[in-house]
């Protein structure tokens, strides 16, 4: 990935420029690949089409020249494949932010995007949805309930975190281990419970993440909140250095602390509610990709968040893209794929930095 | 002490806020001192317990003013308050006028939090492992003077790259702060306080995990900041000697009260070492400095704790300076000291006269009394053990000698060797007396027996834990 040219940053470094630098150099790399990517990724799948027919449908849609492939193949690139692509780049740019932005505010790299019961809160709502029956109502009950349960499970974890108004992230921690356990178990005994046999496959089968469902639709609702979530962390992403350094220093920097933290928790879990509505629990993006980033170009918030939206992204678009074609023309859920490379990358990654980096 | 003026204009502009804060300020006129940081009253709870009670403080351009006390009497918790990192229960803290703690009307307004971090630097007790590198970490002392989405200009780069050459950091500049140790983290603040610019530095036991060189390099650093810049300073300091040294004026903390101000020489006597710290010290000018140097003896605890000289007596015949190092050892190892005779202007004597000994004093270069020499020869006969230090003897002092007879039990101390000296048994004892002192001394030797200066001790010990034994 980006490890190169990032480590090369000259002794006596320049933060200021080397920010720009390391910013757009990052960002060229992986905005380039990803563009290649939805390229691929448009062309392949049970029904392949051409690479040429895939570019010249991509640059038609651009504005740019004439498309030369046939109707079918356009459509099957502008209704299926596109909203698919566009989503799954969507979600893989959520978790790697948020969990950019936990693994800041935790000060601690193994925090991930569902580390305060976001991502449980949304399964439970998915559930609810599901055994309820209101998911056949409309299809957009699925992801409205998922969104309610994570903001609702976000809110209570939030209230426990602040019980006698002393806000502590420590509380947060373990009143968000404590939540996703009581809903992780709610989960399972709606499966147990339930007699209806494809209710439970739906539940097992949305619990393992994935974009597949993807229309046009769901990115329409799903891109802007997390476009305006990512946004607003962009504005605090210095702050966030400091408060990694430490409250006090933070503070006694002129930090606002408090509103810089709840700003970004909020912006986080909303992001990371937002890309659990449309697509499940995918596993392992929100830990890995801030992770690599980070090793990349270092701790820099103002730089390693946006890479860490753009890596996700990517990310998760080369897993869906290799979810779709591994077993085709069955399909394999991404967020299996994910978590499956996802792991023993992490452990590769651990092992390799063991001796210097800590990052707690 | 440097208590400078500000600028007339300002100083009108805002004096009338800095004497709103406690009404001791005097606007009648132009000119009015008033400090750059004014501490008043400020009393700190944490968990229902009050850690500090109304202290009040003022630090004026160019001062460094040491907070000292014993764990717990609430230095950090007094710094925190003044950084604006810990809630006041009550009381104000201003800046220049400018409240940063503790919002009353009249004053010359609030500061917002970007505004007092250009104001008050804090440099906290522990400097946190992170993963910038040193000089992200530095650079990160801009901030306050930064603008949103402003990044850091050349200027800013410079000013990190000279901090970190004066507190020589620049050989780890790149290297992440979680691979650097306790000392060169700690630097590594430092470094970032002197980029902040701030006019008071806030500094909490900045030497506390540094070597010997580096902690004189952080003092004089913060020092030259104080004397270049106008900035003012408080530092909290373990080490009494080191803020003595370095501060313009000491505060002293107990219990959350502040007990006493003033010079080092002002705070630090062994009263207030006794009541703030349970310890017994002596406070003697530094032979290089003249500032004062805290010499300890032992704690409070020192009788029931057990040391080698704990309930035994030593009376050491001495003068000239023969007997002040052995004193000093001999209360620091548990012993009670007696002396004699001693005259006035001796060194002995000041030595015996600081340490609070029982001794018998003279007359300067006048023969010892018949008065003088009883109560000297009680003394000796009192002791568990005499020490005959190597002093000259002369007709004066002759009586002193002769008090050595009636010792129960006699150390004869050699004397020192003298460089150079030919003489078979080196090293001689300046005998005044046609010879008399010297005979005498022989024959207490040929009795007890003669030890050098630095097997005293031992000496004492082997023969306490003998009279134990015996004792059983």
């Amino acid at each position: 990935m980006a490890v190169e040219f990032a480590n090369s940053v000259p002794t006596g470094g320049v933060p200021g420029s080397t920010v720009v630098k390391r910013l757009s150099g990052g960002a060229l790399l992986l905005g380039s690949l990803t563009i290649m990517m939805i390229v691929v990724a448009s062309a392949v799948g049970p029904f392949n089409i051409p690479i040429s027919h895939t570019a010249t449908t991509l640059l038609d849609l651009a504005g740019i020249g004439e498309s030369t492939a046939a109707p079918t193949e356009q459509a099957i690139i502008q209704s299926i494949r596109l909203p698919r692509i566009f989503l799954a780049f969507f979600v893989g740019a959520a978790l790697g932010i948020s969990g950019g932005i936990m693994q800041g505010l935790f000060r601690n790299s193994m925090a991930d995007p569902g580390i305060i019961g976001v991502s449980s809160g949304g399964a439970t709502g998915a559930v609810f949805a599901i055994a309820s029956g209101a998911s056949t109502v409309s299809t957009l009950f699925l992801p409205l309930f998922a969104f309610v349960g994570s903001a609702i499970s976000m809110t209570i974890v939030f209230l426990i975190a602040s019980v006698g108004g002393r806000f502590s992230m420590a509380t947060l921690l373990l009143g968000g281990i404590a939540v996703s356990s009581f809903l992780g178990a709610v989960t399972t005994a709606t499966i147990i419970l339930t007699d209806d046999l494809n209710v439970q496959r739906q539940i097992i089968f949305w619990i393992a993440g994935g974009v597949d469902t993807a229309r046009w639709e769901s990115v329409r609702i799903a891109a802007p909140i997390i476009g305006v979530g990512a946004l607003i962390t962009v504005f605090v992403a210095r702050d966030l250095n400091l408060l990694l350094v430490g409250e006090d220093e933070a503070r006694s920097l002129g930090v606002r602390v408090t509103l810089v933290r709840n700003t970004l928790l909020i912006s986080a879990s909303l992001i990371t509610g937002a890309a659990v509505a449309f697509s499940g629990i995918i596993a392992f993006v929100g830990l890995v990709v801030p992770h690599v980033v980070r090793l990349a170009v270092g701790a820099d918030h103002r730089v390693l968040l946006p890479l860490s939206a753009l890596g996700g992204g990517l990310f998760l678009l080369v897993a869906d893209t290799a979810a779709r074609v591994i077993l085709s023309p069955a399909e394999l859920r991404v967020g299996i794929l994910t978590a499956m490379i996802g792991a023993p990358f992490f452990v590769y990654l651990l092992v390799r930095n063991r001796s210097r980096t800590s990052m707690l | 002490m440097t208590h400078s003026v500000p600028g007339a204009a300002d100083a009108d502009a805002r004096a009338s806020a800095v004497s709103d804060l406690n009404g001791t300020g005097d606007d009648a006129g132009g000119g009015v001192e008033w400090p750059l940081l004014r501490v008043a009253e400020v009393t700190t709870v944490l968990g229902g317990k009050v850690i500090v009670d109304s202290v009040s403080l003022d630090i004026w351009r160019g001062e460094v003013v040491g907070v000292v006390g014993s764990n717990g009497s609430g230095k950090t918790t007094l710094l925190k308050t003044i950084a604006g990192l810990l809630d006041a229960e009550s009381g104000v803290v201003a800046v220049d006028g400018f409240s940063v703690v503790g919002v009353g009307s009249g004053h010359g307004g609030r500061l917002g939090f970007r505004d007092r971090a250009r104001r008050l630097a804090y440099m906290p007790q522990r400097a946190e492992s992170h993963p910038f590198t040193a000089f992200e970490a530095v650079l990160m002392g801009r901030y306050p003077h930064l603008g949103r989405f402003a990044l850091e200009g050349s200027s800013d780069r410079e000013m990190a790259r000279a901090a970190m050459e004066r507190t020589s950091t620049s050989e780890f500049a790149d290297r992440k702060l979680d691979t650097l140790s306790g000392g060169e983290r700690q630097r590594v603040v430092l470094a970032r306080v002197l980029v902040q610019q701030a006019d008071v530095l806030l500094m909490d036991e900045p030497t506390a995990s540094l070597d010997l060189w580096h902690q004189m390099l952080t003092m004089d650093l913060m020092r030259e900041e104080t004397n270049r810049r106008g900035a003012g300073a408080i530092v909290v300091l373990h080490d009494l000697s080191l803020a003595a040294r370095y501060c313009d004026r000491l505060v002293l903390l107990h219990k959350g009260r502040k007990i006493a101000e003033g010079t080092p020489w002002d705070v630090l006597t062994p009263e207030n070492l006794r009541t703030a710290f349970g310890v017994e010290g002596l406070v003697e000018p530094d032979p290089v400095t003249g500032k004062p140097h805290v010499l300890l003896l032992g704690s409070h605890y020192s009788e029931s704790s057990g040391l080698i000289g704990t309930g035994r007596t030593v009376h050491l015949i001495c003068g000239a300076g023969s007997g002040r190092q052995l004193m000093h050892q001999l209360r620091v190892a548990g012993y009670t000291v007696t002396a004699g005779v001693l005259g006035t202007g001796d060194s002995d004597r000041e030595a015996a006269e600081r340490l609070g000994l029982d001794y018998v004093g003279a007359p300067p270069f006048s023969a010892i009394t018949n008065e003088q020499h009883s109560r000297h020869l009680e003394l000796v006969r009192a002791a568990d053990h005499v020490v005959l230090c190597p002093m000259a003897v002369g007709i004066n002092n002759m009586r002193n000698v002769e008090a050595a007879l009636e010792a129960r039990d006699l150390l004869v101390v050699e004397p020192p060797v003298s460089p150079g000296s030919e003489t078979e048994v080196a090293g001689s004892v300046g005998d005044y007396t046609q010879g008399r002192a010297s005979q005498l001394r022989r024959g207490l030797i040929e009795r007890s027996g003669q030890v050098p200066e630095v097997a005293v001790l031992f000496e004492l010990a082997r023969a306490g834990s003998a009279a134990t034994l015996s004792d059983r």
